[in-house]
C-alpha cells in the first residue's frame, strides 16, 4: 500500500498479508482452542441458578420465558423497542414514496409472463397456513411450560400468514392481512409489554414486579404477569413482521401514480 | 459427541461452504435457507427447540423472502425516480 500503487494491490500482495495476518493470529487462536471448556459442559453458574430459583419463585418450567419476562424483563423491554424502532424505520423508508394503496398489480422483470399458481402450490399453501397458525398459537400459549414463547410464537405465526400471499396471490394477501391492522398490533403489543412493567412501577414497587397471582406450577395459565407480557410479545413480534413482509413484497407491485408525491 | 451431532455440525459446515461458494445471488438465497435449516436442526439436536423454531421461522423463511422480495425488486424494470414503471 505504498504510494507506487494507489489503486488497491495485487493478488501476491494481498497473499502475502492474509498469510502476514494468519501467522499473527493462529498462536493465540491455538491456545483459545486449547483452553475451551469440553463440549457440552456448562461452566457457568447462572443456568444452573435459575433451574433451581425459577420453578418455586415464579411457578414456571420454561426457564427461558422467566428470564426474559421477569428476572431479565428491563432487558426485553429495550428489545421490544429496538424491534419496533427497526419495523417503523423499514416502513418510513419503504412506504413513503409509495402511499398505502393497495391497487398495484405485479411488477415484471423484462418480458417474463407473471404465471398463474398450480393447484398443487394453492392446496399445500392453505393447509400449510392452517397447520402454522394453530403451531403458532400452541407455541405462544405454552410459553410458560415448554420451549418457545411470544417471540418463536409470533414469527411462526407471521410465516402462517405468508403462505396466504404464496398460495392465494396478492389481492387475498393484502385482504387478509390488514396493514394498518397490522401496524396497530405491533404498537400496542409493545405498549402492553411496557406498560406491565412499569405497573409495578406506579405501585411502588421495583419495574416488572411479578404483581398477578402466579398460579399453579404446570399449568398452562401460570406464571402471573409474565402471561400478559408474552402476549404483548407475541402480538409486536407477529405484527412487526407481517409490517416488514407487506413492506418488502410493496416493492415488487407497479404502483399507479406513485410518481406524483 | 454423539454420530447425530457430528453429522449435523458436517451438515451446516457443508450448507455453509455452500452459501460462500454461489455466486449466483437467488442461489445464494437458496443455500441460505439451507444452511439455516440445517442449524435448526443441529439445534434442536443440541436440546434447544425455542432456538430451532426461531430459526426455521427466521432463518429458513423470513430472511430468504426479504432477499428474494429485495431481488425481484432490483431485477423489476425501474422509471428515473427509482419506482416501478408500467
Amino acid at each position: 500500500m505504498s504510494a507506487a500503487t494507489p489503486r488497491g494491490m495485487s493478488p501476491r500482495m494481498r497473499l502475502v498479508l492474509f498469510a502476514l495476518a494468519v501467522l499473527a493470529v493462529l498462536p493465540g487462536v491455538v491456545h483459545v482452542a486449547g483452553h475451551m471448556p469440553q463440549f457440552g459442559a456448562h461452566p457457568l453458574p447462572y443456568g444452573d441458578a435459575i433451574n433451581a430459583a425459577a420453578p418455586p419463585e415464579r411457578h414456571v418450567t420454561n426457564m427461558t420465558s422467566a428470564v426474559n419476562f421477569d428476572y431479565r424483563g428491563f432487558d426485553t423491554l429495550g428489545e421490544e423497542f429496538m424491534l419496533l424502532c427497526a419495523v417503523t424505520g423499514v416502513t418510513v423508508l419503504l412506504r413513503g414514496g409509495r402511499g398505502e394503496g393497495t391497487a398495484g398489480r405485479p411488477g415484471r422483470t423484462g418480458h417474463r409472463p407473471v404465471l398463474p399458481r398450480t393447484d398443487a402450490v394453492v392446496l399445500t399453501a392453505r393447509a400449510g397456513a392452517g397447520v402454522l397458525l394453530l403451531f403458532g398459537f400452541y407455541v405462544a400459549l405454552h410459553a410458560m411450560t415448554t420451549p418457545g414463547g411470544g417471540f418463536q410464537g409470533g414469527v411462526i405465526l407471521a410465516s402462517g400468514m405468508l403462505l396466504v400471499f404464496l398460495g392465494d396471490g396478492y389481492a387475498a394477501w393484502r385482504r387478509v392481512v390488514r396493514s394498518e391492522a397490522m401496524d396497530a398490533c405491533e404498537g400496542l403489543g409493545a405498549t402492553l409489554f411496557a406498560l406491565c412493567g412499569f405497573a409495578g412501577v406506579l405501585l411502588g414497587l421495583p419495574f416488572g414486579q411479578n404483581i398477578l397471582p402466579l398460579g399453579t406450577i404446570g399449568d398452562l395459565f401460570a406464571g402471573g404477569l409474565m402471561l400478559v407480557e408474552n402476549a404483548g410479545v407475541t402480538m409486536a413480534v407477529g405484527g412487526g413482521f407481517l409490517v416488514v413482509f407487506i413492506e418488502f413484497l410493496e416493492e415488487t407491485r407497479v404502483v399507479p401514480g406513485a410518481d406524483e408525491r | 459427541m454423539t454420530p447425530l451431532l457430528a453429522l449435523l455440525f458436517l451438515l451446516v459446515a457443508a450448507t455453509g461452504t455452500g452459501v460462500a461458494l454461489s455466486r449466483n445471488p437467488k442461489r445464494q438465497v437458496l443455500a441460505m435457507s439451507a444452511n439455516g435449516m440445517a442449524l435448526a436442526l443441529l439445534f434442536m439436536a443440541l436440546q434447544a427447540p425455542d432456538v430451532a423454531f426461531a430459526e426455521i421461522a427466521v432463518g429458513t423463511a423470513a430472511i430468504p423472502l426479504l432477499f428474494l422480495a429485495v431481488l425481484a425488486s432490483i431485477r423489476m424494470d425501474h422509471g428515473p425516480h427509482g419506482t416501478p414503471k408500467e
